[in-house]
């Protein structure tokens, strides 16, 4: 029996093979006529903050007869078990990338199995180049990578490419020399007034620590990058530039030398030597390094390949690597010296109150969750000389104070009590205008926003309804509907003004023909 | 059988009878047959579908302002979608939510209500501890608490809502319950030897079903006030299930440029509970005179 | 007699304080979601030893048992843990926020029984009267009307057209007057400052009219309605017949008897005005502890949650408590 049967169903799998087969190259010769076309129906996934936009989304899909439903999570970690369990199909999402390299966008978005890649994307020649990219060494060569990487996406779109926030910040006319940086931050050492001495700066939350080795927060960074410099820093469009380095070199792919500057000093009046680097560093990198069992949390994702930082003489420290790490400068920004003998005399937690550093202000007193308060630091070496304005801050003190509420923080910069102020929404930005003491500033954003679509399952294996989904949205339009015109397009996944973005590429077109040809052509309906 | 049906007709028919004697009621239940009707013809009164629109044809002012057109008389909203339209519909979720929750609390409050006041004892001891409990938490809060915990959805509404609110079924239920248990009428069907269940649905039951209507027609409104409390807050039904509450919300950010958003779907709140207060209370002068307010 | 009465009644209190407490700790760890998840945000950067850790320092790793002992028995001692998200002391936190809520519940109160009390007595007094059928009119949209509405509706009328109040938090930056109370109005009221005063006042107009405005109208519609009964009483027409003035009677003989039930509906309405101060706190920017509380619940920030809602529990079971022994001095007949 057992040949007989064995032969029954080799000719079932052919028969099946065959319809297969042929229904394949049927579907690919002309699509099914149009009474065995089916609606396209799935549900866009989003949390509150991005609502408006996946509402505006859905209804230019209907306008297509697309059958959409929107829905919006209270809460992320539910929605991102979801997600992980590969049971949603589109999602509106956003990623930052402060680096501005594609090291920290691509790699977790569209490896397989990326931290982030809630497309459940899986492209073995995406994969093995993006870890060329991430451990490569030549410029040139990185640039040529990622741009094939992004050639591959643009046309697998397992994204609906979005658009880039701008950042909308706004200052009092009386501050000179400020312009907002790409990343966010604030940094008031070239900064001036024209009245007075004291600026005040209103920022959204509160700082999380004082300890540059103890938080995981761009606004702590922000406070903390006036009273403590690093080795590199990066300038407002985002270039990196030495600062306490003087110069380095790449000895081999896995060894940096750093120069370290020579007559820099700590708010103390102690010198900063290749100690203060060297013990800057093992504080991150070891094992409970912050003293009494707390490791930092300033490690994974932002040093993880940085094995050991030897001292080489007074003034030279190197960087061991466990593998090459292209984008090593773009990381140690965020990364500021502390002073050993300070820190270990005192520990952690009493550093964390009184901090010192060797930055262009220096520690007088605060209150996380109100305001810290600091003075301009005299003995400053004058930071980065790559950056125009070197020298001594020209403000005597600067107050970074806490005012979450959006509404309130504009009303403090609309009557003088702060002179910069942080995150204005759009919609506060005609009134701010129309105030002749103050003035918007905006630039471009270091956060991509885009839909994800779940490419392990129906709708969105299919490549065309991908790509119909792309030509079918009118970002223009959401852009200036909804977003009041502060974004930006994007041509795929990278932002404007990031390293390696493909500037052959043009934006997925508004075309709504193209888009019911493909979804025709994928079986559905459209109208 | 017959005969309790018949008596059911008549006592309804005088009921509407003194409705209409009764001016605030009677407007109460005519704009709240209107919502009915509202909602159950929507697809054919709606002059769109809910969720159809452009978002070229956003922020259209109603039309009678400047740049309204006629085929938006109450304006669109930030994605270009009918007010009217939505506001039609949105009466189905409204009128739903009300009636469904209230029905649901009405019966757990009146089978325990019942239990707990006729048995007594440890029963009511603690059911009425755990009332007690459950009052202590503000109603706004609660179902928050608990719409967070089973996510935004429809059903999970109606869950949230009924929760607590069959406390007030329960400790009027019961509280009646305990004083009609001593009246003679009572001792009487005891003394004729009826069972416990008899009694309670036999006796008690039709004579404190009045309060209980009208406890009921009231709470219909504050259950509607909530419920689009709770879609403004963001957690109630999903977007694109036209709610009230949601839509205000909708317009929240908009409110210096384009005022109707907002107002319009408040506004269509405001007058359906209205209708039923005025209908509710209508309904208490003419069922429960003794809690009238002169 | 009476003083063991009220002893029992603020005993009774106890139990229902510790269940809500328990009952809201059972119920936050029913929650899907994790609440390390919530706290390293989105983009993870975190190694498990790192999760494994914070969970070790919240105390997430114990059973639940364990950890309801530890929560109540810190509690007990006005220690609520730490907030999961804000990284600061529960107590500290309510400590920060209780005064704005305390002073808009306040503002909402003062201004109901201000405007209702009278419009109550004089739709009694002059029933049937234009003035009467107008103000209950009134207070049936007061009592129709969704506080959330009502609110963006104020804003909309009186700050963005007319302009002339603010529509959003409770001073302007660096009006602050020294702390003494928490409470901006009787604290620049104590340090004499005027221009303080005046802001906080406007501030707090707009938020108490839509949180007072149903209660208002509740209290109302009650005082009209005891305020005819008392008038319908023998002692009001003996009164009367004795030849004093009309104002007399109402003040000196009905108004205090037609207060009693007012009393009652306060008390009870108090906790309906915390129950909508989420709300407008939400629409008015109002750093109380009800935008605390929403804030809360959405962030799975368990500690934060059970802290915020055991002061409102204990807020609305004292409201009771305290009309309950108010009410056996009024009318000692009533047995509590």
């Amino acid at each position: 029996m057992g040949r007989r049967n064995l032969f029954v169903w080799f000719v079932i799998m052919l028969a099946m093979l065959a319809g297969g087969i042929i229904s394949g190259c049927a579907k690919k010769a002309e699509p099914p006529p149009s009474d065995q076309l089916r609606t396209l129906s799935f549900t866009i996934d989003c949390e509150n903050y991005n609502k408006a936009v996946a509402e505006a989304v859905a209804q230019q899909l209907r306008e297509l007869g697309v059958d959409v439903q929107v829905r919006v999570w209270g809460d992320w970690a539910v929605l991102k078990e979801a997600l992980l369990n590969k049971e949603r199909e589109m999602l509106v999402n956003d990623w930052g990338n402060s680096t501005l390299d594609p090291y920290d966008l691509l790699n977790p978005k569209f490896e397989t199995g990326g931290r982030g890649n809630y497309a459940h994307y899986s492209n073995p020649r995406v994969d093995d180049l993006l870890k060329r990219g991430a451990t490569g060494t030549d410029e040139a060569e990185r640039e040529r990578i990622y741009k094939e990487v992004q050639e591959i996406l643009y046309d697998d779109a397992p994204w609906v490419f979005g658009y880039a926030m701008q950042e909308i910040e706004a200052s009092r006319k009386t501050v000179q020399n400020w312009v907002p940086a790409t990343d966010s931050r604030i940094n008031l050492h070239r900064v001036s007034l024209t009245e007075g001495d004291t600026l005040v700066v209103g920022i959204r939350a509160t700082i999380e620590s004082l300890d540059p080795a103890n938080h995981r927060n761009r606004i702590a960074e922000t406070v903390i990058r006036n009273m403590f410099d690093g080795l590199v820093t990066r300038t407002p469009d985002g270039k990196v530039v030495p600062e306490i380095a003087e110069s380095w070199e790449a000895i081999s792919p896995t060894l940096w030398e750093f120069k370290i500057r020579k007559g820099i000093t700590f708010h103390n009046g102690e010198p900063l030597t290749a100690d203060d680097v060297k013990f800057t560093f093992d504080r991150i990198i070891t094992e409970g390094g912050l003293g009494n069992g707390k490791s930092s949390p300033r490690k994974a994702g932002l040093l993880d390949p940085v094995t050991e930082v030897e001292k080489v003489d007074d003034y030279t420290v190197r960087f061991h690597l466990s593998a090459p790490w292209p984008i090593i400068l773009q990381m140690l920004v965020h990364q500021q010296i502390v002073p050993k003998d300070y820190v270990e005399r005192v520990g952690s937690e009493e550093f964390a109150k009184k901090p010192i550093g060797a930055g262009p202000f220096k520690f007088v007193e605060g209150k996380l969750d109100e305001r810290v308060v600091m003075e301009r630091y005299d003995g400053y070496y004058g930071g980065s000389p790559d950056i125009p304005g070197a020298g001594p801050a020209r403000i005597k003190r600067a107050i970074f104070e806490v005012i979450p509420e959006t509404s309130t923080r504009v009303a403090a910069l609309q009557s003088g009590q702060a002179h910069i102020i942080q995150s204005v929404p759009p919609e506060l930005v005609p009134e701010l205008d129309k105030d002749p003491n103050c003035e918007v500033k905006t630039v471009e954003g270091t956060r991509v926003y885009f839909l994800e679509m779940n490419v392990t399952r129906p709708p969105f294996d299919d490549v065309r309804v991908r790509q119909a989904m792309n030509y079918a949205i009118d970002w223009d339009l959401i852009i200036e509907k909804v977003l009041g015109g502060y974004a930006t397009r994007l041509n795929g996944p990278l932002l404007p003004h990031g390293f390696a973005r493909h500037t052959g590429l043009s934006p997925y077109p508004f075309d709504p023909d193209r888009a019911r040809q493909l979804l025709r052509e994928a079986g559905y309906r459209t109208e | 059988m017959l005969m309790r049906v018949r008596t059911v007709a008549r006592n309804l028919c005088g009921l509407l009878y003194l409705i209409c004697r009764h001016p605030s009621a009677l407007i109460g239940l005519v704009i709240l047959v209107a919502y009915v009707v509202m909602a159950l013809f929507a697809p054919v009164l709606a002059p769109y579908p809910p969720n159809t629109g452009s978002v070229r044809q956003s922020f259209l002012p109603p039309a009678w302002q400047e740049g309204g057109s006629p085929a938006h008389l109450l304006g669109t909203d930030h994605v270009g979608r009918d007010i009217l339209s939505r506001i039609i519909y949105g009466a189905r979720v409204s009128l739903w939510v009300g009636v469904l929750s209230v029905a649901i609390s009405m019966v757990v409050g009146l089978v325990l209500g019942a239990i707990s006041g006729y048995y007594r004892g440890i029963i009511d001891d603690v059911l009425s501890r755990f009332a007690e409990l459950l009052m202590a938490f503000p109603f706004l809060l609660f179902a928050i608490g608990v719409m967070a915990i089973l996510g935004p959805g429809f059903f999970n509404l109606i869950a949230a809502l009924t929760f607590k609110s069959w406390v007030e079924f329960f400790r009027l239920v019961r509280g009646e319950t305990i004083s009609e248990k001593t009246k003679e009428y009572v001792e009487a069907a005891r003394a004729q030897g009826q069972s416990n269940f008899r009694i309670v649905t036999g006796e008690i039951l039709p004579n404190i079903i009045h309060s209980v209507v009208v406890l009921a027609t009231l709470r219909v409104g504050y259950m509607i006030i909530t419920e689009a409390s709770l879609s403004f807050l963001g957690i109630g039904v999903q977007p694109g299930v036209p709610a009230w509450g949601s839509m205000v919300d909708d317009g929240r950010d908009y409110v210096r440029t384009a005022w109707w958003v907002s107002t319009m779907p408040g506004l269509a709140l405001l007058l359906l509970v209205l209708a039923i207060n005025l209908f509710g209370e209508g309904l208490r002068d003419i069922l429960d005179p003794r809690l009238k307010v002169d | 007699m009476r003083g063991l009465r009220v002893l029992e009644r603020i005993l009774s209190t106890i139990p229902i304080v510790f269940g809500v407490a328990v009952i809201v700790f059972c119920v936050m760890r029913f929650t899907p979601g994790d609440p390390i998840d919530v706290m390293m945000g989105r983009e993870g950067h975190v190694s498990q030893e790192q999760i494994d850790a914070l969970r070790r320092e919240f105390g997430l790793d114990k059973p639940i048992h364990v950890q309801l002992y530890m929560f109540l028995s810190r509690a007990v001692r006005g220690d609520l843990g730490n907030s999961l998200t804000k990284h600061r002391p529960v107590s500290a936190l309510i400590r920060e926020r209780l005064p704005a809520t305390v002073e808009l519940a306040l503002g909402a109160l003062v201004f109901s029984l201000v405007l209702a009390i009278p419009i109550g007595v004089i739709s009694a007094v002059r029933q049937y009267s234009f003035v009467d059928r107008a103000s209950m009119a009134a207070a049936f949209f007061g009592i129709s009307m969704p506080a959330f509405w009502l609110g963006i509706i104020s804003i909309i009328v009186f700050s963005v057209r007319l302009g002339i109040l603010p529509s959003y938090g409770r001073l302007p930056y660096g009006l602050e007057p020294a702390r003494v109370t928490g409470l901006y109005v009787l604290d620049s009221v104590l340090t004499g400052n005027v221009s303080s005063l005046v802001a906080a006042l406007r501030h707090l107009l707009l938020p108490s009219v839509t949180l007072g405005a149903p209660m208002a109208a509740i209290v109302a519609r009650v005082m009209r309605s005891s305020m005819l009964e008392v008038l319908r009483q023998d002692y009001v027409m003996l009164a009367r017949a004795k030849g004093l003035t009309e104002w007399a009677v109402i003040t000196r003989h009905a108004l205090v008897n037609a207060l009693i039930p007012t009393v009652t509906v306060v008390g009870v309405q108090t906790g309906v005005l915390l129950g909508g101060n989420m709300i407008v706190e939400t629409i008015f920017s109002w750093p109380g502890i009800g935008r605390l509380a929403v804030d809360a619940i959405f962030n799975r920030d368990y500690p934060l949650v059970q802290g915020v809602v055991m002061v409102y529990a204990l807020t609305f079971v004292l409201a009771n408590l305290a009309v309950d022994i108010l009410y056996t001095y009024i009318n000692p007949k009533i047995n509590l």
